[in-house]
């Protein structure tokens, strides 16, 4: 039995650096793009909703009901929209607007003579994304609206501060989710046609034939391409910083760590898949799918992790961008050390691990059949 | 039928359906993906892990808590320790800590106010935990004067806020555009790679045969997909279907061939399959994201929004969850329909023409 050998793994590597650098647009990838994607999703992504298109039926017409429109319009979370003469349902139905308010007769008397005012508010529940802001805003209406009508303000209980980000900048939390999933996906893609290709072209036979080991094998091939995607990573730090003003402070070195545990993962997988299916075609299609839509919506990107049913929380504990966004999360927006991040760096670790081994294992079938 | 044609289609429809593992990633992966994220996902803010922080006996804290751990929004996080350090290290969402001698005597003092602190990393989440909890405290203290002004809300098309009604319509397209792009890109790329494509330009055959005879194949399969995505979304999902289905199939049958348009497009500018796949993502990543199934179109910035107007998937979605939802298929579905196929039309050109015959 062989045991590793340094020289060999390196000798791998430099030939898969080799075919990277004769292939720019490859590189190109790597490296500029995904700063690119980070920087132009983190301008483009913005869920503080505003100017929302609103109808407003305001059959009392008296200065009361008024007030309220006027409240929903200076609000600045809702834009008057719509041709008078179209009526307000069919607005809706069209999705020409995302709500619409009816203010029936009555209104005015009713705050006169001290009993609730009532208003209609319907909600275009098609896109919910909006429904649920607008239904979260009805109650800042109400109270701005209370207020101008006469009557005294509430009494303030509550006193919130956001620790972490005072302002609720919603920024911040999409650059960092864009980085994870940016870097996730590329990764995976990175690898994931480097051994199917071998097999196709047959250069794989040749490599057969060298003493090369599947350990040796697997990690000169993931060498070359973390080297590549740390580059791409330290260029989106610095784009955060500059241009997101993306606060950083927790330590670099433990994010440094945070990011090779987390590429070794990605690239690992793309690896796997790739001796798995032995063909550019099948492994580019099962990268695809495995990568890129549930590094999208089951990573905590935007839909909340800790808002799934109890198996599907734990279904994702499987991938490694869920565990990689609470360290980024963590480290980057709240400065946590590795005591606190113990869990999700431990479970990045052991991902890691597994992926690589099993690559090298299925690799290992392969080379002794 | 054209017997060129048919050829064809009997060749890509053997070389796609002949690897199991393919027939998997085209008819199975699909569905269990639109299940898995019909399922798991929610943008309803759950599980906040809650630590209210009070004298023991404060009796308006203990209502409060009784009001949170009954509404099924919030689990109980530790009672005790640092605020910061509690948030810090993750294990509590929000610390309500009750004003000096507790937020019952407080009140009879008439001043005081309780303070919470929210872990504002995710703004959204934060935003709706800093509501809940106002919302707590009010019904906790019971002597919240009658409102002034109240409104009634009604939510149309989706009364419960059900996330899967509105996301699996969404989701659908974002599965069924990765699919046909993929596989439509990749397997021209192969046959540049391997060669084929060249001897097949070589061939006695119309250009515009060999077009249609490698794109059709990869239509229709985009379109076996639909119906079973579709009963998948209503079966399991309860999602409604309460427009006429010959408009959810005008739909899906522009959208296929937009997709398989542009996945032939993405595989003339590309040398080999590797180059296929990067401009697959190339194209996807930012359609997906500009889709409106991750975030509000409205809310682009202006210079973004054309971005948005010239992404097939994003009308697939709007006109999906205008049929299936809103049931409604008036001016709006007409003129967005019309702009898909002319997208589909131009793209479409577009790669008739790459795919000439000069192979330098």
């Amino acid at each position: 039995m062989r045991r590793f050998s340094g020289p060999r793994a390196l000798s791998v590597a430099r030939k898969e650096i080799r075919h990277v650098r004769r292939d720019p647009f490859t590189l190109a990838m790597a490296v500029g793009v995904p700063v690119l994607l980070v920087v132009f999703f983190g301008y483009v992504l913005d869920f503080d909703v505003r100017d929302i298109r609103l109808r407003i039926v305001d059959r009392d017409n008296t200065p009361a009901s008024r007030a309220l429109a006027e409240t929903f319009t200076a609000s600045g979370y809702f834009k008057p929209h719509g041709p008078p003469a179209v009526s307000a349902l069919r607005l809706l139905a069209e999705g020409r607007v995302k709500a619409a308010v009816f203010i029936e007769p009555g209104f005015a008397e009713d705050i006169a003579r001290g009993i609730p005012a009532r208003a209609q508010v319907v909600i275009d529940g098609a896109d919910n994304q909006t429904a649920g802001v607008i239904a979260g805003y009805l109650d800042g209406v109400a109270t701005v609206a209370a207020r101008r009508l006469g009557a005294d303000p509430p009494a303030d209980l509550l006193r919130t501060r956001f620790l972490f980000n005072n302002e609720l900048n919603s920024r911040w939390f999409v650059v960092t989710g864009l980085f994870v999933v940016v870097m996730g996906v590329l990764s995976i893609l990175m690898t994931a046609l480097t051994v199917a290709r071998e097999w196709e072209t047959g250069s794989m036979e040749l490599l057969l034939s060298t003493p090369v080991r599947p350990l040796e094998m697997i990690l000169g091939k993931l060498a070359p391409y973390l080297g590549l995607c740390l580059a791409s990573t330290g260029l989106i730090y610095a784009a955060a910083r500059l241009l997101f003003h993306v606060p950083f402070r927790g330590s670099l070195w433990f994010f440094l760590a945070a990011n090779v545990l987390f590429l070794c993962c990605t690239l690992a997988q793309g690896l796997l898949i790739s001796v798995l299916t032995r063909q550019q075609q099948l492994a580019m299609q099962f990268s695809n799918l495995t990568g890129l839509l549930p590094a999208l919506l089951l990573s905590g990107f935007i839909f909340p992790v800790e808002s799934m049913p109890a198996f599907f929380r734990i279904l994702t504990w499987a991938l490694p961008a869920r565990h990689f966004m609470e360290l980024c999360r963590g480290i980057i927006l709240k400065g946590a050390g590795p005591l606190e991040l113990a869990r999700p760096a431990l479970w990045l670790a052991g991902l890691a691990a597994a992926l690589i081994g099993w690559a090298s294992v299925k690799f290992k079938r392969d080379l002794e059949p | 039928m054209n017997a060129t044609l048919v050829g064809f289609v009997r060749k890509e429809f053997r070389q796609a359906l002949r690897d199991r593992r393919m027939r998997v990633v085209i008819f199975v992966i699909p569905v269990v993906q639109m299940t898995l994220f019909g399922l798991a996902l929610s943008n309803e803010v759950k599980n906040v892990r809650l630590s209210v922080q009070a004298p023991p006996a404060d009796r308006l804290m203990d209502d409060l808590r009784k009001g949170a751990w009954g509404s099924g929004w919030f689990r109980p996080a530790p009672d005790q320790g640092d605020p910061v350090r509690l948030l810090e290290t993750g294990r509590a969402d929000a610390v309500l800590i009750a004003p000096g001698g507790g937020a019952s005597r407080a009140r009879e003092r008439g001043d005081g106010r309780a303070q919470l602190v929210v872990d504002g990393t995710n703004a959204l989440r934060a935003r709706a935990i800093d509501g809940y909890v106002h919302a707590l405290l009010r019904r906790a203290s019971d002597e919240t004067p009658p409102p002034v002004v109240a409104f009634d809300v009604r939510t149309l098309y989706n009364p419960t806020l059900a996330t899967a009604v509105y996301l699996v319509p969404g989701v659908m397209g974002l599965i069924l555009g990765l699919i046909t792009i993929l596989l439509t890109s990749m397997s021209l790329a192969r046959e540049r790679e391997m060669g084929t494509l060249e001897t097949l330009l070589a061939a006695p055959v119309p250009r515009w045969e060999i077009f249609l005879g490698k794109t059709l194949p990869f239509v229709l399969l985009g379109l076996a997909d639909v119906p079973l995505l579709v009963g998948f979304a209503h079966l399991v999902f309860g999602v409604p279907v309460r427009g006429p289905l010959w408009a959810l199939a005008l739909n899906a049958g522009a959208f296929v061939v937009t997709m398989v348009a542009t996945g032939t497009l993405i595989s003339t500018f590309a040398k080999n399959q590797q180059q296929a796949m990067m401009g697959g993502f190339l194209f996807l990543f930012p359609a997906i994201l500009l889709s409106g199934v991750m975030a509000p179109v409205e809310n682009f910035p202006l210079w973004a929004k054309p971005l948005a107007w010239l992404n097939p998937i994003q009308y697939f979605v709007s006109l999906n969850r205008q049929v299936m939802l809103r049931g409604a298929v008036g001016p709006l579905f007409w003129s967005e329909w019309a702009v898909l196929c002319a997208l589909g039309v131009v793209i479409a050109l577009w790669a008739a023409a790459r795919l000439n015959p000069d192979l330098r």
